[in-house]
């Protein structure tokens, strides 16, 4: 019995990590299972360590561009074929004749009945930015902030989309007020959305004083905002993150924070396929 | 096959658009679950490329019965990568130690991961075949204990043991650095 809560335990740790969850997090809050645990899900992040790498942008690029064209192709023949999946099985050798005749029918007017459909284009209907607000930044020479994933939670379910950003490693001195990066694009589901998750996996500033390297703290590894916004599949949704840093006294130690106010969405129209 | 004709299952055109919903979130995923396989980056990016289309191209055959499409995605995954190892005569199911990670790093730094790396394939190949594809469908594919169990034939309580098993054999045979 007790191997068994162990092991659905561990479980829960490691789909918790898989969200992008701290382990940390998940010892604190079985504690009675924390000696236990911890040399395990340290295990996990070795292996997870060595062999994760983020595909090449180009290559994915490339494949997502060959999977839309033949999604594209795909979808222009489904219409007629779904035509022949409607006819029930007992009256389908019946009306083959009228359908043959149908279909001549319809490949000569397939231009009118079959207009452009709606396929997502190859290069994308999302565009995700970083920002920065400026606060504290000027303290810094560099503020390298490392994303590892970011999610996008569906309003009103559990559902939640998320993506591995082209660029990973953003410089929030180089990003401020009106400057943004655009760090990853492509396709996300249409719908609606409320909240915006960014995993960290790493901070490292550098003061511009001193040169000296300082602790910039991410309470959780994750930079959270709740806003609601839509994607469409026939309109570019550009999201801008805003992070801002900010001194937490006089202790020489910042804090990371998402800034809600300079963060959101502007749609751009873009051609139909 | 009459894929769209009842109401209570999904139409082609609903199928191809949840496919699509997928192509962002697990390319990177398939991407990382062929490379633990095969241990060659860009060969693994081309597989995870094909791996989409020979799923769109197969959505006709595809049934939701207890696999969701995540899970049958990988399952494609599986034997493409099979595929790709008989093809290229590697009768391994793991990058060997004649693979070298090279990188922009200093050559201190590309020594320390091609140790690292060594380290832990030495220790994912003392894993059973089935243990190794639950380690690789939870940590990469980023799968459920559900949906991994789906693939492989097995109930979650299962594949929960057995991935336990595996951390267990991994930490004992890699250590744990404090």
């Amino acid at each position: 019995m007790m191997t068994e809560d162990f092991d659905r335990i561990l479980d829960e740790c490691i789909d918790r990590i898989n969200r992008g969850d701290n382990a940390a997090d998940c010892l604190s809050d079985y504690p009675a299972y924390s000696e236990r645990l911890r040399p395990l899900l340290q295990s996990m992040h070795d292996v997870q360590k060595t062999y994760t790498f983020t595909p090449s942008a180009d290559t994915k690029r490339a494949a997502r561009q060959k999977f839309y064209a033949t999604l594209g192709k795909q979808r222009r023949v489904t219409p007629v074929l779904s035509l022949f999946r409607a006819i029930p099985r007992s009256a389908a050798w019946a009306t083959i004749a009228v359908l043959v005749l149908a279909i001549v029918g319809i490949l000569m007017i397939q231009p009118i009945l079959n207009p452009p459909m709606l396929v997502p284009s190859p290069d994308g209907n999302f565009a995700f930015l970083i920002s920065d607000e400026p606060n504290d930044i000027g303290d810094f020479e560099s503020l390298n902030v490392t994303i590892s994933g970011v999610g996008l939670q569906a309003a009103g379910s559990v559902k939640r989309f998320e993506f591995t950003p082209e660029t990973k490693t953003v410089d929030l001195t180089r990003l401020q007020g009106e400057q943004s990066q655009e760090i990853w694009r492509g396709n996300a589901p249409a719908g609606q959305y409320s909240q915006v998750y960014i995993y960290v996996s790493e901070v490292t500033g550098k003061l511009e004083s001193t040169g000296q390297i300082v602790d910039v703290k991410l309470p959780s590894s994750k930079l959270h905002i709740s806003m609601p916004f839509e994607v469409t599949v026939d309109t570019v949704t550009r999201f801008t993150f805003d992070i801002t840093v900010v001194a937490t006294g006089n202790n020489g130690k910042y804090i990371l924070k998402p800034q809600i106010g300079d963060s959101g969405t502007r749609q751009e129209q873009k051609p139909l396929e | 096959m009459n894929i769209g004709n009842r109401k209570d299952i999904p139409t082609i055109n609903e199928y191809e658009s949840r496919l699509a919903d997928l192509y962002e979130e697990y390319y990177d995923k398939v991407a990382r679950y062929v490379y633990v396989h095969i241990g060659n980056k860009e060969e693994a990016e081309d597989i995870a490329g094909e791996v989409f289309l020979k799923a769109l191209k197969s959505l006709n055959s595809y049934r939701e019965q207890g696999v969701p499409m995540q899970g049958w995605l990988f399952r494609i995954a599986h034997n493409l990568t099979v595929d790709y190892l008989r093809k290229m005569d590697k009768r391994r199911t793991l990058p060997t130690d004649s693979v070298v990670l090279v990188g922009n790093d200093n050559p201190v730094d590309t020594a320390q991961k091609n140790i690292e790396f060594e380290r832990v394939t030495e220790a994912m190949k003392q894993l059973t075949t089935e243990q190794r594809e639950v380690i690789n469908l939870r940590f990469f594919g980023g799968l459920t204990s559900k949906e991994a169990g789906g693939i492989l034939g097995k109930s979650d309580g299962a594949v929960r043991e057995m991935q336990r098993a595996a951390i267990e054999k991994l930490r004992g045979i890699m250590g744990v650095e404090k």
